[in-house]
């Protein structure tokens, strides 16, 4: 098989992944295009490993642990998101803005890096 | 053995055409093309739970294509993991959330042009890097690259610290969500703390 | 019957997998630390509720100074210098940097843990003594189950073990010789600190808005780590450190599969650059810096303190390691960007401090400055370069868990008062406090006599000797734009009247004051006498490959 078809693959799948991250409101959705991210990375990881014939495999072991960290991280982000929303009754990034420097919210660099901000 | 053969398949890339794809290469196309489709959908629906089973489709489709390229245990444990319990997690989190059925109209945040540019221009630097650096490159999948006996042997032969540390975190993240979770500390019987509150405070609603 | 033949064939026929060789003894300082955690874990499901925040405490204190004397004891055996060497299949490697990061990191945890385990800030509700963090996590803020829990005194006394599980994930990362277990690493020091973000028990609101955005922004930059690491890893065909550096640099034998991607220097640095994009997330280098703010904000105080020091120098110490480890053969390329995000970093941090009129904002972006400082040493690329980041990190934290350790004591009577406005004229009220707090700003602000000082020459002297001259003009005008404002509150402090309804100085025990203690007479002693500890980082400033 060409290398090429599951590396272009991959690396589409992270594009939406980010596109997803940037775009979403809700935090569960922007956890699942981080899930998306994170599939697009064991693709590439584990394309590698059978091409490389690695001894290793460090390639598939990448691909085990991060499969593992990705349920880890999205049971602890489920519990802060449900933490948030019994307090707030919501869960749209951009509704979670009472940090911030908002007496200066011209700030241009702070406008721009914070997404949780670029729409209020 | 399997050395020489992938020497052998990396040594005569002008052979492999892009035109004549073999068969492998044929399922593996369309299970992309249903995979990226898939997320697509998944990160543009404005109906939440349809994002969730849409990324369903996009993470079984990958198992899939963990299987064509060999690696079972990694595919096994996709579809354990990914489809039996993160899918699971995040239709709960999206229920207990109270996301609405139908179409929701603020699923996207206003700066959806700037994510598409951002998302559209890295799509274009990596495509063009990875077609760059990989497109003679042939990958040989003869003989097995990820069964479960060759996965277990490399996992405890040469990643064992990593592995044990992974171990430590997920008790952490256990731990973690339960602090964050448990909502009557008393020790003496679990109470589905979450849930109840958030049922409560929906009716007061 | 071909399967399993085949099965067997692959398996090597050998019937069980011969047991790897791990190195127990130079593994100790993360063994006892996590074993700490693990039987405070057990001290949290079985002892009584009202022994549980003592007895946490004692695990805590034991495990972190266990780890420490561990590491004390390795550097005594030479595991520093010439005995330095590659643990656990290559996974983990012990060396100079990474034993002394190892023995900063958990000094600052003790320092840190002490301050957790602090009562006396506010009276007792119902007899129960109060701490900074949530008496229950899960309650609504202000319902009635919080006020209930309140009552009965429940603590989150989870916070322990917790800590000590980030404080494992810390040791090993700035150890990690392969880029998998960095990764584990960086997920295992995250994961706990994302949710000690959540617990503050005042407000409540603003504590757990800071844990969605840590958590959502470092599950970004860690996607962005591992994406990283698999281009790195089909450039180099190998996660090892070494190995990769080895390819970078040609001496790698060239397989047949890496003779087409070798030659080609995009993947190897886009790579790279994704990789950094995730490591330079969490030391706060400008542009990845806009969580910092937020969540040391939001933060309760002790943990703010402790992520401050310690996720910084663990960070660091990664950093470090991927660039004099893996990539010193394309230094010429990775410099110049380098370059650019110090600069960023330093001038970002210092003009965005100068506008800030919370004290806890204030000292974020002022550590964002000082990561703009470290990188300056960074870029040296040579054995100064890492001395000075390393004797760097140290005089740091022990300043920043001061100042946050300060910070918990201004209180009013909603908890800690961290507006600006009401420090005015604090020198008159509490005269010692003012002064060890102005100790701690003019360290930062890197007056002589202080250990920023010493820590500032350092790092600029070996950048200006590594030919990066306009970079240290550019260190040297940041801190002056940054030493104004922390004399400014200085003055506020000490020239201004108080406010008639301003806070009060609560009266720590000796858990804080400890805390405090040691962050002045470590400024002070690195400040005055640094010659010692400048030796101990120049002789622990060679990686191991």
């Amino acid at each position: 098989m060409h290398l090429a078809y599951p590396a272009v693959l991959a690396v589409l799948l992270f594009s939406v992944g980010v596109y997803g991250v940037l775009a979403r409101r809700n935090v569960i959705l922007v956890l699942m295009s981080v899930e998306l991210m994170l599939n697009a990375v064991n693709l590439n990881l584990v394309a590698f490993d059978v091409w490389l014939r690695d001894t290793l495999h460090a390639g598939q072991a990448l691909t085990l642990f991060t499969i593992t960290v990705a349920a880890a991280e999205i049971g602890l982000g489920l519990a802060i998101v449900l933490l948030v929303y019994r307090t707030r009754r919501t869960a749209a990034v951009d509704r979670v803005t009472a940090l911030g420097d908002r007496h200066e919210a011209d700030d241009p660099a702070d406008a721009a890096e914070e997404k949780e901000q670029a729409a209020a | 053995m399997s050395t020489l053969l992938a020497a052998a398949g990396s040594l005569e890339p002008a052979a492999r055409s892009y035109l004549s794809p073999t068969g492998q290469e044929i399922v593996f196309l369309l299970v992309g093309v249903l995979v990226l489709g898939a997320a697509v959908v998944s990160v543009t629906t404005r109906q939440l739970v349809h994002a969730a089973l849409w990324l369903v489709v996009a993470l079984g489709g990958l198992a899939v294509e963990f299987l064509l390229l060999t690696a079972e245990f990694v595919a096994w444990v996709q579809v354990l993991v990914y489809l039996g319990s993160v899918v699971v997690l995040v239709l709960f989190g999206l229920m207990l959330t109270r996301a609405p059925i139908g179409r929701s109209p603020d699923a996207d945040s206003g700066n959806r042009p700037a994510a598409l540019a951002v998302g559209a221009a890295s799509a274009a630097t990596l495509v063009t890097l990875v077609v760059d650096a990989f497109r003679s490159s042939w990958i040989d999948l003869s003989g097995p690259a990820g069964t479960t006996r060759l996965t277990g042997e490399f996992l405890f032969s040469h990643w064992v610290l990593p592995f044990e540390a992974l171990s430590v975190l997920l008790l952490a993240a256990l731990v973690g969500a339960i602090v964050l979770s448990r909502a009557k500390g008393d020790g003496t019987k679990p109470r589905p703390g979450n849930l109840r509150t958030v049922l409560t405070k929906t009716k007061e609603r | 019957m071909i399967a399993t033949h085949a099965l067997a064939a692959a398996g090597g026929n050998s019937p069980s997998i011969p047991a790897p060789h791990i190195e127990y003894g130079q593994l100790s300082p993360m063994l006892v630390v996590f074993g700490a955690a693990l039987v405070g874990i057990l001290a949290e499901a079985f002892l009584p509720r009202r022994l549980r925040a003592a007895t946490q405490l004692g695990i805590s204190l034991a495990g972190l100074v266990g780890g420490f004397v561990a590491v004390v004891v390795l550097a005594a055996q030479g595991h520093a210098s010439t005995r330095a060497g590659l643990l656990a299949m290559g996974s983990v490697a012990i060396d100079g940097p990474a034993l002394f990061l190892q023995g900063v990191i958990l000094l600052t945890a003790v320092l840190a843990v002490l301050t957790y385990a602090e009562g006396r800030l506010e009276p007792r509700i119902n007899g129960h003594r109060i701490d900074a963090f949530a008496a229950q996590a899960a309650a609504v803020p202000g319902g009635e189950q919080e006020r209930e829990a309140t009552r009965e005194g429940l603590r989150t006394t989870e916070i322990y073990p917790l800590t000590l599980f980030a404080v494992g994930g810390m040791l090993l990362f700035p150890a990690s010789n392969d880029l998998l277990t960095m990764f584990v690493a960086l997920e295992v020091l995250s994961l706990p600190l994302y949710l000690m973000c959540a617990i503050a028990r005042r407000r409540r609101l603003l504590s757990q808005e800071a844990a969605v955005k840590y958590f959502l922004l470092g599950a970004f930059a860690s996607a962005f780590f591992l994406f990283g690491t698999a281009l790195l890893y089909g450039y180099a065909g190998s996660l090892r450190l070494g190995e990769i550096a080895d390819v970078v640099s040609g001496v790698a034998p060239v397989t047949p599969a890496l003779a087409v991607t070798t030659q080609n220097d995009a993947l190897l640095l886009i790579g790279l650059a994704m990789v950094s994009v995730g490591l330079l997330f969490k030391v706060g280098a400008v542009p990845f810096h806009s969580w910092t703010p937020d969540v040391y904000q939001g933060a309760p105080t002790p943990v703010t303190g402790f992520m401050a020091a310690a996720t910084k120098t663990a960070a660091f110490g990664a950093l470090l390691r991927l660039f004099y480890v893996a990539f010193p053969g394309i230094r010429w390329d990775w410099r110049p960007v380098m370059w650019g995000v110090a600069i960023l970093t330093m001038v970002v941090g210092s003009i965005l401090a100068v506008t800030q009129q919370d004290v806890k904002r204030l000292l974020a972006y002022s550590s964002i400055a000082h990561a703009g400082f470290i990188l300056t040493g960074l870029i040296a690329t040579d054995r100064r370069g890492v001395a000075a980041v390393l004797f760097y990190l140290l005089a740091y934290s022990f300043v920043t868990l001061g100042a946050f350790a300060v910070v918990t004591l201004v209180r009013d009577s909603k908890g800690e008062a961290t507006h600006l406005s009401s420090w005015a004229g604090l020198g008159r009220r509490s005269p010692l406090l003012a002064a060890v707090f102005a100790l701690f700003l003019l360290a930062f602000a890197g007056i002589p006599l202080t250990s920023g000082f010493t820590g500032k020459f350092a790092v600029f002297q070996a950048a200006a000797g590594g030919g990066a001259a306009p970079l240290v003009i550019v260190g040297v005008l940041s801190s002056a734009i940054a030493a104004f404002f922390y004399i400014r509150v200085i003055v506020l402090m000490f020239f201004s009247d108080p406010q008639p309804s301003g806070p009060a100085v609560a009266v720590p025990s000796a858990l804080t004051a400890t805390t405090i203690a040691f962050g002045v007479l470590v400024t002070l002693g690195l400040g005055l006498l640094p010659q010692y500890f400048l030796d101990l980082a120049t002789k622990a400033s060679i990686f191991i490959r």
